[in-house]
């Protein structure tokens, strides 16, 4: 390019430097805003993936229906490209303090990997500490250092007798954390309370006192370096999750050998045992039995012996009585003979000498001494043998009493020995049957599974994603207006540029430059515009935009600080679509300008025609139309370059603001429509597991009793899942006691005429709006409900109602009766307070909490409106930007339609000033074409507004909301207003433009 | 008293770093009705004084008195007021919009005025009856100028001002042009004045103009001015 030609792009530049700034701020819209929201989606994963790294979260777990085992961690940890491996125990608990009781994922702190992130305070250090989920201290109202108590079921011990789970129950909370497995606000279902987990918490590992971990986590070599949204990460884990697959059947094999051989060996060794008993019990009776007998056999014996013995002595004392009466008959005989003989001798001896008579005196009396020693003899004999037959006769009578008390004795026995016997009867019986059921045990014991899950089980990990591509779709969209208006704004202001200087292209042209050397000078400035607004708009758009978006997500999802990255090929990209725009549309221009012979090139360009419009044929408006409404209908349909762009662009502008006001709307109204018109309770009131319903009505009773409280109403919710794709809504079925009252506490309407009411019936269930639009189901078609236990009913939907937030089944409990065989069991109960303020909620509140043993929790809806503000002040942001964009927009359209109109006409607007038209007349000769343009555009813009509204709602919105679909008036009327006031902006600039027109500009000749 | 006096006109701008003196100290007078033809060579200041006149410009120092109003005195939206009322301009280029038909060409001046013509009377007067509902660009030269004198004339002005009217005219179309704007004085007793280089057109003039450097330098009265159809050139 020569010297002179460049000096002169750049003092074009300074001298049209509006023209050039239009170009730029339009290219900078446009590129921002394509680069802006394409970057939106890859910087969401970038974060996602930052996160997750700065968790060290892991790549795969793997889970076995019959528990991970030490032998299957080492198994594991040989896994080529298995980078570590940690087993962690998680179980859902119910945590109750003073007032509430929440159900809570428990989990034990893992070290290697999924570590949880400190928010505030600490990691627990021993077994009395934990850490919860900072939703939690907000929720339950407690603070870090608070002791709560954790109620877990019991677990099995070796033996199968229950023992607790935990070490310690009564825990202090020591700090807050941000777990990898719970990115999203979605806390999964489970059995207890309401069915739904509300927070989730650790504690250490060794407070669990089970060598069984329910879980095992797994990082891959060289996961961590990789993108985690990427196929190569996918195929990398993918192949790993392969070998894992090939050794699960070994390992599923040898757990369950395992097991079956550990069962079957207590069955064995109880078998033996028990044999061994039993053989123990039959010989010890036996032996009893035995004792007896030999006893019953002395006594026997004994009783023979006495009954001998008594014989005898009896024989004895007989003999002996019978010598002694014989010895006593001798001696009376003796004694008779010797009286008689004595006196005999007496009477003859005195008759005899002294001396003979003395020898026989003395004789007689020796002999009478020796009779009295006889008889003395006898005596003592006959005393002896009284007291012989005395002992006989005691001794006797001791030893029949010995045998008796034996006998009884031994009749006790046996008694005693009967019992016995039936008592280890019965035990042996008894633990025979615990074998035999242990036996059948042992055959139901199944081949564990194993699941083997990666990232895309996490739920907060899914959805995220999903949110993603859902602003990846906006981002296809989006720019598209602004590339459309760039190019029309830079061919209808490089075409101006090439026709104000056809002369100078024309003496160029005479002089001999080539017309590439012509054309490079406008192909320069449109590129330099181009590239100045890429540059700018790739450095905002980059920053700002994913910045609003990720903040907006981060409301919905835990992750790390934003990654914001530079993207080189976008930026590219977006340079390349607008140069297209820009430079392409100067191409086009300069090549019809330049096509012409230099001689017809420095003739002033014939003038564009007049034309009738087609308006004209119909004399009947026509003919109402005054001077100047006619002038600005030709001149709109003169100028079609023009006429586009301002309608698009304009249409544009209000579409964004109406956008921005209508995603405002869409979620301003939500909650409120939700709490206010929907759900018309403001207080829900969890009971407890298991209530006896006459425990059940004494709630019931007493919370409808209180004063706030203005009526009440019990229900049954319980998770459910709907069989239809692979849907993982996690849903609610509700099914009031008496249906008649539901309606003052959930109104069950269609959304698109709310005066169409539903009630509850037989005939099937009524479903929310968004589930049907998830499930793509429709009134009147049937759906399969699979509860908790995983029983699965078909039922038909009769209505499908109104609702924003979350996902409900409202049944009639005469319908769950018909289908589930059983009476309903409340276990919620809405009611509706009076007026209250937030202290007199929380006085309410901890009253009817004072029922510890039927409520487990108190719920006012006023909480969630004020969680619900915050949502709000991000929206706001939103609409700021769309805003901005959408002035920046009109702005840049408005202005280069003034300029290049002013420009173009310069001479006509003289030549009626000179005619003597006032200011504001002139204003209204040009101004009027603009406000009709804007007008039209405005219209336009209204209904792409809805278009658009309509569009983002449905790729932004989350699974478990539903956004309010309609726009408010106010909405569009703002969309209207704000495009005015940006069309009065230019008008304004417009009118001091025209102003300064010199009327002299009249008599110049065409150039 | 003359129903236009211009008194010690002086006009004075400044053109990058030249101070350009466009009217010096310059003097005459028109009276009601008379046909004036301001004559000299380019840069003279000829267009100045009528600019002036028109209202279109202001003036440095001096006064300008028509109708004994002095409008060298008039605010600008006072000025826009005399444009529209008092003027008719007719410019060397027509200066029609394009867009516009004849007619609505004239109706664009009639809308504004106070008391105008019927445009269609004035169009079938300049001879244009048939094209009337012609654009601009379906019309000759001639037949452009004819439109443009018939707008000035719509507004029923007090002053009607020529710029070189038949400047990109051919002779005949010229001459024409020139007919109808004397006819236009005569006839209608409006006060015309034209302005040319071409010293030629002066016999037709009741009141000729001389200006070099910047003034009126010499100011004729022809009691007798010659009809145009007996001047060549």
């Amino acid at each position: 390019m020569k010297k002179a030609l460049m000096k002169d792009t750049i003092k074009e530049i300074t001298s049209t430097f509006k023209r050039f700034l239009s170009l730029l701020l339009i290219v900078l819209l446009g590129v921002g805003f394509f680069a802006g929201i394409r970057v939106a989606s890859p910087d969401m994963r970038n974060t996602l993936d930052k996160t997750f790294d700065e968790y060290e979260a892991m790549d795969i777990q793997v889970l076995s229906t019959l528990g991970i085992t030490t032998k299957d961690i080492e198994e594991l940890e040989k896994i080529e490209g298995v980078e570590s491996v940690e087993a962690s125990y998680l179980t859902d608990v119910i945590v109750s303090s003073e007032e509430k009781e929440e159900v809570v994922k428990l989990m034990a702190i893992t070290t290697k990997m999924n570590k949880p992130k400190v928010i505030e305070g600490r990691l627990p250090e021993n077994n009395k500490e934990c850490v919860v989920e900072p939703r939690f201290l907000l929720g339950t109202e407690h603070k870090i250092g608070d002791k709560i108590k954790i109620e877990a079921e019991d677990i099995q011990d070796e033996d199968g007798k229950n023992q607790p789970l935990l070490k310690e129950k009564e825990v202090t909370i020591v700090g807050t954390v941000h777990s990898p497995l719970y990115i999203s606000s979605d806390r999964g279902t489970t059995k207890l309370g309401s069915g739904k987990i509300n927070y989730y918490m650790y504690i250490p590992l060794e407070n669990f006192d089970t060598d069984v971990r329910t879980v095992t986590y797994l990082t891959v070599d060289g996961a961590k370096e990789l993108k985690s949204y990427q196929k190569k990460y996918e195929n990398k884990i993918e192949e790993v999750k392969n070998r894992i697959e090939d050794i699960s059947e070994a390992r599923r094999q040898a757990r369950y050998d395992e097991l079956y051989q550990k069962a079957n060996n207590k069955i064995l060794d109880a078998q033996k045992e028990l044999n061994k008993q039993k053989e123990k019990a039959e010989k010890e009776i036996k032996d009893a039995k035995q004792q007896i007998e030999n006893a019953k056999t002395q006594i026997r014996t004994g009783k023979t012996e006495l009954e001998n013995k008594k014989v005898i002595t009896n024989n004895q004392l007989v003999q002996a009585k019978k010598e002694l009466d014989k010895a006593e008959a001798e001696l009376t005989e003796k004694e008779r003979l010797f009286e008689a003989e004595k006196q005999k001798i007496e009477a003859t001896l005195e008759f005899l000498p002294p001396e003979q008579r003395e020898k026989i005196e003395q004789e007689l009396q020796q002999q009478e001494q020796l009779l009295k020693q006889a008889r003395i003899t006898l005596n003592e004999q006959k005393k002896q043998y009284e007291n012989n037959q005395n002992i006989a006769e005691q001794e006797f009578a001791k030893a029949q009493k010995e045998l008796n008390t034996a006998e009884s004795e031994i009749q006790t026995n046996e008694a005693k020995l009967q019992t016995q016997q039936k008592n280890a009867d019965k035990k042996i019986k008894e633990a025979q049957e615990e074998i035999e059921d242990a036996k059948i045990k042992l055959a139901d014991i199944k081949k564990p599974d194993w699941y083997i899950l990666d990232r895309n089980q996490n739920v907060g990990y899914v959805s995220y994603l999903q949110d993603a591509d859902r602003i990846d779709n906006i981002a296809s969209v989006f720019p598209v207006v602004f590339f459309v208006v760039a190019a029309l704004i830079s061919l209808t202001s490089m075409t101006r540029m090439v026709e104000e200087q056809r002369v100078q292209i024309g003496t160029l042209k005479a002089l001999g430059y080539s017309k590439r050397q012509i054309a490079s000078k406008y192909l320069i400035y449109a590129s330099l515009a181009t590239i100045l607004g890429s540059i700018l708009g790739v450095s905002i758009g980059f920053y700002l935009i994913p910045a609003i978006v990720c903040d907006m997500y981060s409301m919905m999802y835990t992750l790390s600080e934003t990654v914001l990255e530079f993207d080189v090929g976008l930026t590219i990209a977006g340079l390349l679509a607008a140069s297209i725009c820009t430079v392409g549309a100067t191409l086009y221009s300069c090549i019809r300008a330049l096509a012409s012979t230099p001689a017809t090139l420095m003739r002033p360009k014939a003038p564009k025609p007049g034309k009738r419009v087609l308006l004209e044929k119909i004399p009947f408006i026509w003919k109402h139309l005054n001077f100047t409404q006619k002038v600005t209908l030709r001149n709109l349909f003169r100028y079609k370059k023009r006429f586009l762009m301002t309608i698009i662009g304009i249409a544009g502008c209000t579409s964004l603001i109406v956008a921005g006001f209508g995603l405002r709307d869409a979620v301003s109204s939500m909650i409120p429509v939700q709490y206010g018109d929907i759900f018309q309770y403001n207080v829900e009131v969890t009971l407890k597991d298991n209530l006896k319903q006459k425990e059940i009505q004494r709630a019931y009773e007493e919370i409808e009793n209180k004063q706030e409280i203005q009526k009440a109403i019990k229900m049954n919710k319980q998770s459910i899942e709907i069989m239809k794709n692979d849907n993982n809504q996690s849903i609610q079925l509700v099914v009031p006691e008496k249906v008649e009252q539901l309606q003052d506490f959930i109104q069950l309407r269609n959304r698109r005429k709310k005066e169409e009411n539903y009630t509850l019936d037989e005939q099937g269930v009524i479903i929310t709006e968004k589930l049907a639009k998830l499930l793509d189901i429709k009134k009147g078609e049937q759906i399969t409900i699979k509860n908790i236990d995983k029983v699965e009913v078909q039922t038909t939907i009769v209505g499908i109602t109104e609702n924003y937030l979350s996902h409900y089944i409202y049944m009639a409990p005469e319908l769950y009766q018909k289908i589930y065989q059983e009476e309903i069991k409340s276990n919620t109960i809405l009611a509706i307070t009076e007026e209250l303020t937030e202290e007199q909620e929380d006085i309410l509140g901890k009253e009817i909490l004072k029922n510890k043993e039927d409520i487990s929790s108190v719920v006012f809806t006023s909480m969630t409106t004020t969680i619900f503000s915050e949502v709000m002040d991000n929206m706001a942001l939103v609409v700021w930007v769309l805003i901005i964009a959408a002035g920046l927009l009109a702005l840049v359209v408005l202005y280069n339609l003034s300029n290049t109109n002013i420009s173009e006409r310069i001479r006509e607007l003289a030549t009626i000033k000179v005619l003597g038209f006032y200011d504001p007349e002139v204003y209204e000769y040009v101004g009027k074409e603009t406000l009709l343009l804007t007008l039209i555009g405005i219209l336009g813009g209204l209904l792409g507004g809805n278009f658009l509204t309509t569009f983002i709602i449905k790729t932004c919105e989350l699974d478990a909301f539903m956004f309010n679909p309609q726009i408010k008036l106010a909405s569009y009327i703002y969309g209207i207003v704000i495009t005015m006031l940006f069309a009065a902006i230019v008008s304004a600039i417009t009118y001091f433009a025209l102003k300064k027109i010199d009327m002299i500009e009249s008599l110049k000749s065409v150039e | 008293m003359a129903y236009i006096e211009f008194k010690n006109v002086v006009k004075a701008y400044q053109m990058g770093e030249v101070l350009i003196q466009a009217l010096d100290n310059t003097n005459f007078e028109i009276e009601k009705g008379e046909l004036t033809v301001i004559v000299g060579p380019s840069g003279a200041g000829k267009t100045t004084a009528l600019n002036i006149l028109g209202g279109m410009d202001t003036v440095t120092r001096g006064r300008v008195i028509i109708d004994d109003k002095e409008i060298s005195s008039l605010k600008e939206k006072e000025l826009i007021k005399y444009r529209r009322e008092d003027i008719g301009f007719v410019f060397q280029f027509y200066n029609l919009v394009q867009n516009l038909t004849a007619i609505e060409n004239v109706e664009l001046a009639t809308q504004i005025c106070k008391k105008p013509l019927d445009p269609k009377t004035i169009l079938k007067k300049v001879g244009l009856e048939e094209r009337m509902n012609n654009f601009p660009s379906q019309l000759s030269g001639g037949e452009q100028q004819r439109v443009a004198i018939a707008r000035a004339i719509a507004k029923n002005p007090k002053l009607l001002l020529c710029d070189e009217p038949t400047g990109a005219l051919d002779y005949k179309t010229g001459k024409q042009i020139l007919q109808l704007l004397q006819d236009t004085c005569r006839k209608e007793g409006m006060t015309v004045i034209i302005i040319t280089h071409n010293q030629a057109l002066t016999p037709m003039a009741d009141r000729v103009i001389h200006f070099k450097n910047g003034t009126a330098y010499n100011i004729q009265k022809n009691e007798h001015p010659t009809p145009i159809e007996n001047i060549e050139w």
